[in-house]
């Protein structure tokens, strides 16, 4: 027990902290927290750099883009439980969506980006309406197989370059005077980064709102949420088509930087290296999965100079994490409040009800 | 006066080989407690399961205001005004009683994902209303002191209560009370009673299960007695709790005496 609680005591001091700051020292905290991860790039710290590769070009790939797509992620998984094990396939189709609007059409990134969007979310409601039915394991194997039928699905198809994918995908055009280049990732990454704020802040809304009242019921148990009048399919649906969103946005943006794309990026690995994100983050928690998906993005390429052997010390790392916090670097833990309004009622029936 | 709130006409509910509720008719008139008796395996959960539509009778009907449920999903039963507790507890354990109490009150929220990103006047103003009314039913049980704290860590009686909270945070006609006093001595068994019929005078309906004689026979208007999936009496609790068949089902036929 004691172990326990010295376990959760950092989250939830710092929890205590902002719950107790008045509203002045918050909004400055948020402010320099925010702008610290606009000025990352320059940030040239021997700790966190990363021999081996570009340390701009790894925080908009793999680290931002992993973190944005756990946050993604864990709306289905972590909010509303849904294992959802083709996650890759809206992020393959908002990718596709740019590489082909963008070489076919005048469309630039940011007219290309609602379009891929909306195509990611429609494919949501088509596989979530009749698939989200199903429970557990079911879900996970029809998921998994969408992902790989899009992929299969595009090395398959001659029109859109077949196995050998799209090349020659634009770059978007100037945003007050940042260019955007293959040269220069940072631009890339301030859009990723306004992106992943945008998409916390919608989070945190609905986690605190009906939306998140009903996927924590859905989670816990389907059933009960069900009488207790949640239209769990609607909200299952709902939770997809959101993740399908945020995936959506990353591919085109992806794309957008990367200017070429194949079919076998979008494999099943990706899902699962997301879903590790999340798991190893701490599902359900928005800071956790954050938090994990940065550092399961980040330590390859930190440790890249160790070439070959990388792989396998971080896989052990791995190993060694989930056993020491099976649920996560920081669980999701429901915190309790006590509020001294709420005052001592020894016997049942005091009160009326209308 | 007698105005039938939920009717089931000749239910027969088959599992299998088991017929748990065999050619059931069972009413339940407008503003009073009727309670649902029977020994152990009887049916009696089962007829909630039905009318609440987590199963699909085998054949028969079940009415509620003169409207069928049957086919209806579980969410549309809830907001046509049916809510129930359950025999064991299943609270929402990892979310806070106020929480628990509030989801059930967002059954009549018309803003959703879109309001909640948004912020729009309306999901503003549900939001704001459905807490206060989770609020309300917490400390009308109650419950209020423990509003803040998870379902799971509540005591027993304390869970059983919010149950009942949650139910009637979707503002039902009719409450289904599912062995609402199962695990309570005698002190909160008389609180319970009083609890439910100040719930009755507000205008609720409500259908109980109870294995408990003197908590039936203090609050209920009608009684009506399952065995073995059958209906074997349904009249006022005095008249059922001499009636012989009654009397056989919970102490066993006679023959087996002997
Ligand atoms: N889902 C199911 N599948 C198979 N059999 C079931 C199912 N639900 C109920 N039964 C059977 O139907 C019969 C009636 O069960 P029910 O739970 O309605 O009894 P009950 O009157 O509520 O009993 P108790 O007082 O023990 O709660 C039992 O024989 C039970 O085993
Ligand atoms: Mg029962």
């Amino acid at each position: 027990m004691a172990d326990k609680k010295f376990r959760y005591n950092l989250r939830d001091h710092a929890a205590d902290y902002w719950e107790r700051s008045p509203k002045w020292r918050r909004v400055s905290l948020s402010i320099s927290f925010i702008a610290f991860f606009y000025a990352l790039p320059f940030l040239n710290n021997p700790l966190i750099n990363t021999p081996g590769s570009d340390f701009q070009s790894v925080l908009f790939y793999p680290v931002g883009m992993y973190v944005l797509m756990a946050i993604g992620l864990n709306i289905v998984v972590g909010k509303s439980g849904l294992l959802d094990l083709g996650y890759v396939a809206f992020f393959a189709i908002g990718a596709y969506t740019m590489a082909i609007l963008g070489t076919h059409t005048s469309l630039n990134f940011w007219e290309i980006l609602p379009i891929g969007i909306a195509l990611a979310m429609v494919s949501g409601v088509l596989l979530g309406t009749p698939t989200l039915r199903l429970r557990g394991d079911y879900l996970a194997i029809v998921t998994l197989g969408f992902g790989e039928i899009v992929r299969i699905v595009a090395v398959n198809i001659e029109a859109i370059g077949g196995p050998r994918g799209i090349a020659g995908i634009p770059t978007p055009p100037d945003l007050f005077k940042a260019k955007f280049t293959i040269l220069d990732p940072k631009p890339y990454y301030w859009v990723l980064l306004t992106f992943t704020l945008l998409i916390i802040w919608m989070v945190r809304r609905m986690a605190a709102r009906r939306p998140g009242r009903a996927w924590d019921a859905i989670r816990q148990d389907d059933d009960v949420a069900q009488l207790m009048g949640v239209n769990t399919l609607k909200y299952k649906v709902w939770a997809f088509v959101l993740g399908a969103a945020v995936a959506g946005a990353g591919g085109v943006l992806y794309a957008s930087q990367i200017l070429s794309i194949v079919p076998d990026q979008f494999n099943l690995n990706v899902s699962i290296l997301i879903l590790a994100c999340v798991v190893f983050g701490g599902i359900g928690n928005l800071w956790g999965v954050i938090l994990g998906a940065a550092l399961l993005a980040f330590t390859p390429e930190r440790i890249r100079f160790l070439s070959q052997p990388r792989i396998l010390v971080f896989g052990i790392a791995l190993v060694v994490m989930m056993n020491l916090r099976p649920d996560g670097i920081l669980p999701k833990k429901k915190r309790e409040h006590f509020d001294p309004n709420w005052k001592t009622v020894e016997e049942s029936g005091e009160g009326e009800i209308k | 006066m007698t105005e039938k709130l939920l009717e089931l006409k000749n239910v027969t509910m088959k599992f299998g080989g088991v017929t748990a509720l065999n050619e059931v008719n069972l009413h339940v008139n407008k503003g009073e407690i009727a309670a649902l008796i029977g020994p152990n395996g009887a049916g009696k959960t089962t007829v909630f399961n039905v009318v609440t539509g987590v199963y699909k009778p085998t054949s028969g009907e079940v009415n509620f205001n003169a409207q069928s449920l049957i086919g209806r999903k579980r969410y549309q039963v809830t907001k046509m005004g049916i809510a129930r507790t359950f025999q064991n507890i299943r609270l929402f354990g990892e979310s806070t009683a106020l929480e628990n109490v509030v989801t059930g009150a967002d059954v009549h929220s018309k803003s959703g994902v879109v309001g909640a990103i948004f912020g729009t006047p309306r999901s503003r103003r549900e939001e704001a209303a459905a807490v206060e009314r989770g609020m309300e039913l917490l400390e009308f049980m109650g419950l209020k002191h423990r509003a803040g704290q998870l379902g799971k860590n509540l005591p027993y009686g304390d869970q059983r209560r919010l149950e009942i909270a949650r139910a009637l945070a979707t503002n039902p006609q009719l409450l289904l009370l599912d062995e609402p006093a199962a695990g309570f001595n005698p002190a909160e068994k008389v609180a319970l009673a009083a609890t439910i019929r100040k719930i009755r005078d507000a205008g609720y309906t409500v259908l109980l299960i109870e294995h408990d004689m003197s908590l039936i026979m203090d609050i209920s208007d009608r009684v009506a007695v399952l065995d073995f999936g059958q209906k074997i009496a349904d009249d006022v609790p005095k008249v059922v709790q001499n009636d012989p068949r009654v009397i056989e089902a919970y102490l066993g036929a006679p023959a087996d005496a002997s």
